[in-house]
């Protein structure tokens, strides 16, 4: 059984590395029909996040957005409920995080930690709508979300422009985060690194979200496998009659299991307001919003592979963007190779179908008749 | 003569280990009814979904009118003239009859599907085999022994030889089945072969012409029929001496466990399917309820289970109505279900195998220890129930996806017995599995009865429910036409009159044995 396990798990990894190549293939080809310099394009696309300490801090930070979308979307994706709310969830986080930084008079360990609460909290009330919708009035959850998407950036634009901007400001924005509303960059005090420690803490903003993101998935993990939430929504994703046929309150389950998927978009936004921004902007979650679907799909709904999915997407993203500013690729052509990559990583049916090719196709010549016998011709095949 | 098909040396080893077929030799001879029987997961679809070209042997070859046969993909046999009707049905539901039948091979005119020739075509097609069937109906309105026609219909419309049927009486009433039986005939007649999967060795005799018996992935033997008696082949097939009939000690009824009171259900569709129900299941009793399917046994046990509102009366449990309570209330208050349709409610497919048996007690003790989930026990209550019910798996932790048709049914009844319930709601208990598993179950079934459980059995079969029950009442269109407080003296025929509504008891005359 182990050995089973294993060399699956290793066809999968090597169906994954394969993909890779292949697409990065691809994406080279690509930067040679455009770019004149495609080396140097292609370089700076590969280890461009790699070659200066801020950019792969920005490496980081963003991936630790995408890993608290990507846990948020597979709770979800994991009871097969599609939702697509994390972009609102995550606006809305970010919006109480922020006002919380802004405007709550509390020194900074009490501050920090009620921001990231009331982000937590917003995003778990922002998903229980949907829910309801979806259990008790059978909406369709793919459009309740996306329509409370489109509800969340108003409220977030509107309070933004009319109560949250100062007066005076140029362009519409809050005021910078004191200290005190800052999520405080933290590395551990590890002897060897001395130099290196304070060269990162000066040249990132790589902040506790951090260590709140690994807590996050292993709390993720655990639900999911461990506890009777868990087991409730894994067998609504398996078989909804069965779960119901067996006593589980789906109705119930459905409901909590938008709004604590919730819980972890509006981390998501508390992240980008407290730790990367550290104000609030136009436009915060980036496009990002959505992004948390494919770190998600990735990773097979897995939430131990999350942070290495969100890790390895992010640096395509990453890599992307230094791509983008350092050599003469457009922005577009940086996101067909992105697009590209993904296509190829996420087509689960393409390996299995060249696997099958083969086979089949081995199977026919070995098959080979015998003198006597006349082989009936294969039609079709599949 | 010369076998039309013959497979040599087949082995099948499965992407997971299991190896399912294990060198078997399998021939059949062309115009012959051929029965293949064995224990659940023996191999028996396996070797036919090889024939039909649906899973490729990992050795071994296939002869076929004295030509090596070479399958990649059904298609391939379908193009050889080999059709195969699945245990699990494979139709689009939302088409009609007639669709389905030409699905993929439909005729066209100036690219449109002519519909009146997909009807004309089906409907020429049933009165040659005598195949009723409704070309017009839409697959979900019409009940599984009309779906079972219409998929051996597609089959003889894309030309098959050779019929592959895969347990095709398990979800048939007894007359459906005799109909059945008929057309198989007509089908010989007119030269095709037929292969037939079946676990009812009362079947293999009535209608076969040789058996052959399959263990373990492994062929136990090929006989003629006139060569083999039932007990005979289960000896073959399980390699032990197998009860056919059950031995039930004398019921030691006590109180009333369920009080049904004045039931009645009226669909979404606004037809009245159970019309003022009243009876009672007492403690160590078999309560068995015979019908023709579809006379509302269904909407009865899912109304009882909370998976539909009843619309009105009541059915007491300890005094306290479980009729409108949802389904946790109501196994809570100590009531175990086995579902008829085990693959859409009884179990979660994708999900593995301890996992489905936890469904029933996975938020208390000792599955639940503080907050979590404890991954020991479960792995504990697991192997347990996979041993004491003979469960065929490599272990707890594999999909249940993976298993045969009857080790599916094994799990459910594995989860049900073992709850404790005080009233076991048993719909067609032995549906699909093998003659050694439909012993177990059928013991256990008189054992927890013996113990004083209440039982409400629901059967299409027959001689299941008289020969399994303590007292029975007969359902025809939703009411009560019979009751029969000593089952023992009743007789097929009696029941079949009640059955079809051609006779009724008086109400006052049922109400004292309700
Ligand atoms: N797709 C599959 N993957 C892995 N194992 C499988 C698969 N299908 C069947 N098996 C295993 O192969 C064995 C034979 O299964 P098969 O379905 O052929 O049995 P069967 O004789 O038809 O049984 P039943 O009477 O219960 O339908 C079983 O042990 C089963 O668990
Ligand atoms: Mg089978």
């Amino acid at each position: 059984m182990k050995k089973v396990l294993q060399s699956s798990a290793m066809r999968e990894l090597l169906r994954v590395l394969i993909a890779i190549t292949v697409a990065l293939t691809l994406g080279f080809i690509i930067t040679v029909l455009v770019s004149d310099d495609p080396i140097g394009a292609y370089k700076s696309f590969l280890f461009g996040p790699l070659t200066k300490l801020n950019r792969f801090g920005d490496w980081i930070e963003e991936s630790i957005t995408l890993i608290f979308l990507g846990l948020a979307v597979a709770l979800v994706f994991k009871a097969e409920l599609f939702s697509l709310g994390q972009e609102g969830q995550m606006v809305l986080g970010a919006l109480a995080a922020g006002a919380v930084a802004l405007f709550v008079p509390l020194p900074g360990y009490l501050r920090i930690p009620l921001a990231i609460m009331a982000a937590m909290v917003v995003g778990f009330l922002w998903g229980l709508i949907p829910g309801y919708l979806k259990a008790y009035l059978d909406a369709n959850e793919i459009v309740s979300t996306l329509m409370l998407n489109v509800i969340a950036l108003k409220i977030y634009e509107w309070l933004l422009t009319y109560s949250i901007k100062p007066p005076d400001a140029g362009y519409t924005a809050s005021a910078t985060f004191t200290a005190e509303g800052t999520m405080p960059t933290f590395f551990p005090p590890i002897p060897f690194l001395g130099e290196l420690r304070t060269l990162f803490m000066q040249q990132t903003n790589i902040s506790i979200a951090l260590y709140l993101m690994i807590i996050a998935t292993v709390v993720v993990y655990y639900l999911m496998y461990h506890t009777p939430f868990g087991y409730e929504l894994r067998m609504v994703g398996a078989n909804i009659k069965f779960a119901r046929y067996g006593g589980i309150n789906t109705k119930r389950t459905i409901v909590l299991a938008m709004a604590v998927s919730g819980i972890l978009a509006g981390l998501a936004g508390a992240h980008v307001a407290g730790g990367i921004h550290r104000k609030l902007i136009l436009n915060i979650t980036f496009g990002l919003g959505f992004e948390g679907i494919i770190v998600a799909i990735l990773a097979r709904n897995n939430p131990l592979l999350i942070p290495f999915t969100g890790l390895a997407y992010g640096y395509l993203r990453a890599g992307a963007d230094v791509m983008e500013r350092t050599s003469d690729m457009s922005r577009e052509m940086v996101l067909v190779i992105q697009a590209v990559i993904i296509l190829l990583v996420t087509a689960e049916r393409i390996m299995p179908m060249i696997q099958k090719r083969i086979r089949t196709n081995r199977a026919q010549r070995n098959g080979d008749p015998p003198a006597d016998a006349e082989v009936i011709p294969a039609k079709g095949g599949d | 003569m010369t076998p039309i098909i013959e497979m040599r040396d087949i082995v099948k080893v499965y992407p997971n280990g299991v190896v399912a077929n294990d060198g078997v030799n399998f021939s059949v001879e062309k115009g012959e009814i051929h029965a293949l029987v064995g224990e659940n997961g023996a191999g028996k679809t396996t070797l036919m979904k090889i024939l039909y070209g649906l899973e490729r042997p990992t050795e071994g070859e296939i002869n076929y009118k004295d030509r090596l046969l070479e399958l990649n993909s059904p298609l391939d046999a379908i193009d050889n003239g080999i059709g195969m009707v699945h245990q699990n049905f494979m139709l689009i539901p939302s088409f009609t009859v007639a669709e389905n039948i030409v699905l993929g091979e439909e005729k066209t005119r100036s690219g449109l599907i002519r519909q009146d020739q997909a009807v004309q075509d089906t409907e020429s097609l049933a009165k040659e085999y005598g195949l009723r069937v409704d070309a017009n109906a839409i697959i979900e309105s019409i009940n599984v022994g009309m779906r079972q026609r219409v998929e051996i219909l597609k089959t003889l419309y894309r030309g098959a030889e050779i019929l592959i049927l895969d347990e095709p009486t398990a979800v048939l009433t007894p007359q459906e089945t005799q109909e059945l039986f008929k057309a198989i005939r007509a089908l010989v007649d007119q030269g095709k072969t037929v292969i037939f999967i079946t676990h009812k060795l009362r079947e293999v005799k009535e209608i076969s012409d040789r058996v052959t018996v399959m263990r373990a992935g492994k062929i136990v033997g090929t006989l003629k029929i006139e060569e083999v008696t039932r007990e005979g082949l289960a000896r073959m097939m399980v390699g032990r001496d197998v009860l056919l009939s059950v031995d039930k000690p004398p019921s030691d009824r006590g109180q009333a466990v369920l009080q049904v009171h004045d039931l009645s259900y009226v669909s979404d569709t606004g037809v009245q399917m159970l019309k003022n129900m009243s009876f009672n299941v007492y403690a160590g009793e078999i309560l068995g309820i015979a019908g023709v399917e579809g006379n509302g046994q269904t909407e009865l046990v899912e109304v009882l289970t909370g998976l539909r509102e009843a619309s009105t009366g009541a059915a007491y449990i300890d005094s306290r109505d479980i009729l409108q309570a949802d389904p946790r209330v109501v196994r809570m208050a100590g009531v175990a279900h086995i579902p008829e349709d085990r693959l859409t409610n009884g179990l979660a497919l994708l999900a593995t195998i301890d996992e489905n048996l936890i469904v029933d007690r996975y938020f208390r003790a000792p599955i639940k220890k503080g907050f979590r989930i404890d991954q020991g026990a479960v792995k504990k209550l697991g192997n347990r129930l996979i041993e004491e019910y003979d469960i065929r798996t490599i272990n707890g932790q594999v999909p249940v996806s993976s298993l045969s048709g009857g080790n599916m049914q094994k799990v459910i009844v594995a989860r049900e017995f073992s709850s404790d319930p005080k009233l076991l709601i048993a719909a067609q208990p032995t549906r699909g599995i093998d003659v050694g598993a439909t012993e177990f179950v059928r013991q256990e079934l008189v054992v927890k009865r013996t113990e004083g459980t209440a039982v409400l059995l629901v059967s299409a079969d027959l001689s299941e429910v008289m020969s399994l029950s303590d007292r029975i009442i007969v359902m025809y269109e939703g009411e009560i036409t019979g009751v029969f407080p000593d089952a023992s003296t009743v007789t097929e025929e009696e029941l079949g009159l009640y059955m079809l509504g051609v006779q009724r008891q008086d109400v006052e005359e049922m109400e004292a044995v309700l």
